[in-house]
């Protein structure tokens, strides 16, 4: 470390500093070596930026002699450092004039996921109702009989139940089965909760059937369910109304006829048709048959309110043209990392 | 059922509308018309006649009647004569009734001296168009009349009833009757025949036997038009896998007072179709008479359900069309319901009735005056989107497998005996390959890997969905996560579950490999040495590592598998969505590095508990950057490369300081005489 003590020495300590300074500038390897350098000498702490600052305290000829010194040395090196700054800067270019890539080959490929066409389905759904203030419940997929049918005023032994295909469970003398339908959730969720309310309840149901283009032992539904004390066949028009509309984001209308499932009274058949198409069969609904109602330990008549229970495998089939609903149950990645 | 419009026209004086038009006009306030189909100068609708109107619309007469009510137009009835005895020489019949119950109405008549030949013409037409063969004016009449009227009726030899006696009882088990139609079936306790004085000549409401059917030399017949209990036929029907027309109709109900109006008119048929004969005797046991309901209606209950006002005059009409009989009652409606409208019993039964007839394409769509309360929000269904989400970002595919596993997989993936018995089987697979409920995601996602394992490199896919099993004999169902790797290694696995809990804010995770069973898969699905508990805190939430080649090898995958299976019910009850918000730390940290060479069965864990005892509290994080076994290291030995962040809370540390903690970690690590780091 050179001092700054001896008056007679001090020239030559800041010429020795120029010249030590130069050589290393010259030999600095990169810019950041180079940036280093500089700070060493021109920084706030740098070497020469430290005898600048002592001159206050000199007198002034001895600040005359060294000031000029200082500042030469300062001068000369900000020129030497803008030069091999500019040295160094040009090689950079030249050498990455010789190092490029194809920018037409493709770029790195990144894994991608893809969530299942009926997820996709499920969410925009959901966001539709939710919109519409239903909340979303969910139950069970092993039933009891109970729940699946006679809360549901399907009584055993009567031909209304033929319309649902079951699987049983073992033992049959258990009366477990798989729900054939969302809408056992409407009678656990009102056992469970006062009314008023709006729900949905979408999940996977079962069929006992052959399989073929348009029939699967497994699907999902989305049951829906408004009570309140005041909830129509009007009211319930317009909410499926809004929601096809929203779904397909065309205006839609829909068109009820008469249905029969022993859960509602009156039951309808919901076909819908955007402009002048024709009408396709969309799903099922009514209004909540009193029997239910009773079952859960609401009292009827002074609450009501409508049911439906959509099918969300056709949705999806419509929204993407898929032809066979088991492509939805393949596995076949070919397929599902189309959505 | 098919209908004949030839035929329904018989009931109308006014003009129908023609076919295509009746079968919207069906279709919008009364059944489905799956088709409608030109039959020579006939046409034929196929109308789908709802579970609830079997009863009393699965005949021509019904459906005309509705018909009559869409168009607010009345029906005519066809002709009938009186069912009167004159005397006869036949000898007198005795019929007994074991339970009137089971057997509501018995009614017939015996009818002596009939010409068996051709029915007539149009007859014949009629029920041709409709799909059923002629086969003898005696059987074509009961046909006929169950098409026209829906009461089936069913016609005996009258000198084929050994004693003239009639007992229609309960069978017993096992009891075997030969049917018309050549079949022997073996019946089942509590099926309703009917006995002679020797033997059983006839299945009740469902097929008459052979020994009494009619023949071309048949001279006296019995007509019986009954009444049984539907749930008996329909049980019945069950049990034996065999159904008829008549015996579907049944199974629905009929209308009580049915009977006798069938034999009237089939009196009439015996003269219209020249069929001759005499009735002779008049049987008819019905001992309690079934009378119309009684149904107070409010209008404004009508208003409140369809959501709009039907005036009185247009609700009163609508009812009377349908045949009820209608008076005002103060503010009601006091609406009496005829004996064959089985399926009217409260208000809102009525409610339909008007709204359909109405027209519900006439209701207009009302938005509800509901609380604009924004819907609760259901958090586990938040984190299950959340979560399915994280997978897709990690670069996973959602697949939905089956809910069923089969015969074939139980072997493939070796469940033991006792695994066996865990599972849930169905009584009524629909094959052997759907047998059985799945207890695991991973046996069907390992299947999915081995059908796309031809297309693709590197395949990760996921499902979330429920398995199911038996614990105590009680069925248990759980929401689980499952993911399979093709191609990658335990560490990676263990990333995309690392970076799946850290986003849901799930701290305390660990993985134990001690003795380490799954709790929701089998363990011999998975590599013994590479595969490890996943736990949070103390609780397994499921298990990942790699999957035993005794499974892949099976598949003929060559690759490694590895995968991981999570309850997802416990992760979404661990994730706290508000994540509490730390203050950036105020002095900077130092990193340093240090590796080391240790036993290949050495824990990442305790070299880690090592280091933050001998480092204290200002070690603030480590991370494993490397893991390392083979190459050129010692046999056995791997390595473990960490970075400790070192931080004060107080003030930044100098080099000096973190230097004298480090040192003092790797001593300590030293003094483990298996492990020895390397700087």
């Amino acid at each position: 470390m050179v001092k700054y003590t001896n008056m007679e020495g001090e020239k030559e300590d800041i010429k020795a500093l120029e010249i030590k300074a130069k050589k290393e500038i010259s030999a600095a390897g990169d810019l950041k070596e180079l940036d280093q350098i500089f700070r060493a000498y021109l920084g706030k702490k740098g070497h020469i930026t430290r005898v600048l600052r002592s001159l206050a305290s000199m007198g002034e000829a001895e600040r005359k002699i060294r000031g000029k010194a200082a500042n030469d040395a300062r001068d000369a090196l900000q020129a030497a450092f803008e030069a091999k700054k500019q040295q160094q800067t040009l090689q950079i270019e030249e050498a990455e004039k010789k190092d490029h890539v194809d920018v037409t080959a493709p770029g790195t490929k990144l894994p991608k996921g893809h969530l299942h066409p009926l997820t996709h389905i499920q969410r925009k759904c959901q966001e539709i109702f939710n919109g519409m203030g239903f909340a979303v419940a969910e139950g069970p997929e092993i039933e009891t009989e109970w729940y699946n049918f006679d809360a549901l005023n399907i009584p055993k032994d009567h031909p209304a139940r033929d319309l649902w295909d079951t699987f049983w469970l073992k033992p049959k003398a258990a009366d477990y089965l798989l729900r054939t339908h969302t809408s056992p959730v409407q009678a656990r969720y009102m056992e469970k909760n006062n009314p008023p309310l709006r729900i949905i309840a979408p999940g996977r149901i079962f069929r006992y059937e052959a399989t073929d283009a348009s029939h699967e032992i497994n699907f999902y539904q989305l049951e829906g369910l408004m009570i309140g004390k005041d909830v129509s066949v009007a009211n319930f028009k317009a909410i499926i109304e809004e929601f096809y509309s929203q779904f397909f984001k065309k205006e839609t209308t829909v068109r009820l006829r008469p249905s029969y499932f022993p859960f509602t009274e009156p039951s309808f058949e919901i076909d819908m048709r955007q402009g002048k198409g024709n009408w396709l069969e969309m799903m099922g609904a009514g209004m909540v048959h009193p029997n239910v109602l009773k079952n859960v330990g609401y009292i009827p008549r002074e609450w009501k309110g409508f049911a439906f229970g959509m099918g969300l495998d056709r949705l999806a089939m419509m929204k993407y043209k898929i032809d066979d609903i088991r492509l939805l149950y393949s596995g076949d990645l070919k397929f599902l990392q189309q959505f | 059922m098919l209908f004949s419009y030839n035929w329904l026209k018989e009931y109308s004086k006014e003009k129908l509308p023609a076919p295509e038009k009746l079968a919207d006009l069906l279709s919008l306030h009364a059944f489905e018309v799956e088709s409608v189909s030109k039959e020579g100068s006939d046409s034929v609708l196929a109308i789908d006649v709802l579970p609830n109107r079997a009863h009393d619309c699965l005949n021509h007469i019904g459906m005309a009647r509705e018909i009559s009510a869409i168009m607010g137009k009345k029906t005519t009835l066809p002709k009938t004569k009186p069912a009167k005895a004159a005397k006869g020489s036949l000898p007198q019949l005795k019929v007994k009734v074991e339970s009137g119950a089971l057997v509501p109405r018995y009614a017939g008549l015996v009818v002596e001296g009939v010409t068996i030949d051709k029915s007539p013409k149009k007859a014949r037409e009629y029920l041709a168009a409709v799909g059923v063969n002629s086969i003898n004016n005696i059987v074509d009449l009961t046909n006929f009349i169950m098409l026209e009227l829906g009461q089936p009726l069913h016609a005996f030899d009258y000198n084929q009833i050994q004693g003239n006696s009639m007992y229609v009882r309960r069978a017993k088990a096992g009891e075997k009757l030969e049917t018309l139609d050549d079949q022997t079936l073996t019946l089942p306790e509590g099926a309703l025949v009917i006995e002679d004085a020797n033997r059983l000549i006839d299945l009740a409401g469902m097929k008459g036997g052979k020994v009494s059917g009619i023949s071309p030399n048949t001279k006296n017949i019995f007509l019986q038009a009954a009444h049984f209990n539907a749930t008996t036929i329909y049980k019945t029907k069950k049990i034996l896998k065999y159904t008829t027309q008549a015996a579907d109709i049944y199974a629905h109900g009929i209308d009580p007072n049915l009977g006798m109006q069938a034999l009237e008119r089939a009196n009439q048929l015996l003269q219209e179709w020249g069929i001759g004969g005499k009735v002779v005797q008049v049987v008819d046991i019905y001992p309690a008479k079934g009378k119309p309901k009684l149904i107070l209606l409010d209008l404004d209950f009508v208003r409140s359900m369809l959501g709009v006002a039907i005036p009185k005059p247009k609700a009163k009409k609508t009812l009377q069309d349908l045949g009820c009989t209608v008076a005002d009652k103060g503010n009601l409606l006091r609406v009496e319901v005829p004996t064959r409208r089985l399926d009217l019993e409260i208000p809102e039964d009525l409610v339909e009735e008007i709204g359909r007839i109405y027209g519900y394409e006439n209701i207009p769509s009302a938005f509800p005056a509901a609380s604009l309360a924004p819907p609760r929000k259901n958090s586990e269904l938040f984190w299950q989107e959340f979560t399915r989400d994280r997978m897709k970002e990690l670069g996973f595919t959602e697949v939905y497998n089956y809910s069923f596993i089969g015969q074939k997989d139980v072997r493939q993936f070796a469940y033991s005996p006792d695994e066996q018995k865990n599972l849930i089987e169905l009584e009524n697979p629909v094959s052997e390959d759907v047998a059985f409920m799945r207890d695991s995601l991973l046996e069907n996602l390992l299947k999915n890997i081995h059908s796309n394992v031809r297309k693709q490199g590197e395949i990760r896919i996921f499902e979330l969905g429920k398995v199911f099993s038996k614990k105590n004999k009680k069925f248990e169902e759980t929401k689980m996560l499952g993911a399979v790797v093709l191609g990658g290694n335990f560490y990676a696995i263990k990333g995309v579950i690392d970076f799946l809990l850290e986003s849901m804010g799930i701290s305390g995770v660990w993985y134990d490999s001690y003795k380490a069973t799954p709790e929701k898969s089998r363990a011999v699905v998975w590599h013994t040495g590479k595969s490890a508990e996943i736990k949070v805190n103390n609780q397994e939430i499921g298990f990942v590592g790699e999957i035993s080649s005794r499974v892949t090898q099976g598949l003929k995958i060559t690759q490694s598998v590895v995968a991981f299976h999570i309850n997802m019910d416990m992760l979404a009850q661990l994730a706290s969505e508000e994540k509490e918000y730390l203050l950036a730390p105020k002095y900077p940290s130092i990193v340093r590095d240090v590796a080391i060479l240790a036993p290949g069965q050495t824990k990442v864990i305790d070299v880690m508990n090592a280091i933050h005892d001998a480092g204290g509290t200002m070690v603030r994080d480590i991370d494993v950057f490397d893991v390392f076994e083979g190459g050129n290291l010692p046999g056995g030995k791997k390595n473990l490369a960490f970075h400790i962040v070192y931080q004060s809370d107080e003030k930044t540390l100098t080099n000096k300081e973190v230097d004298a903690i480090h040192e003092r970690i790797i001593k300590a690590i030293e003094e483990n005489p298996l492990w020895q780091a390397r700087k």
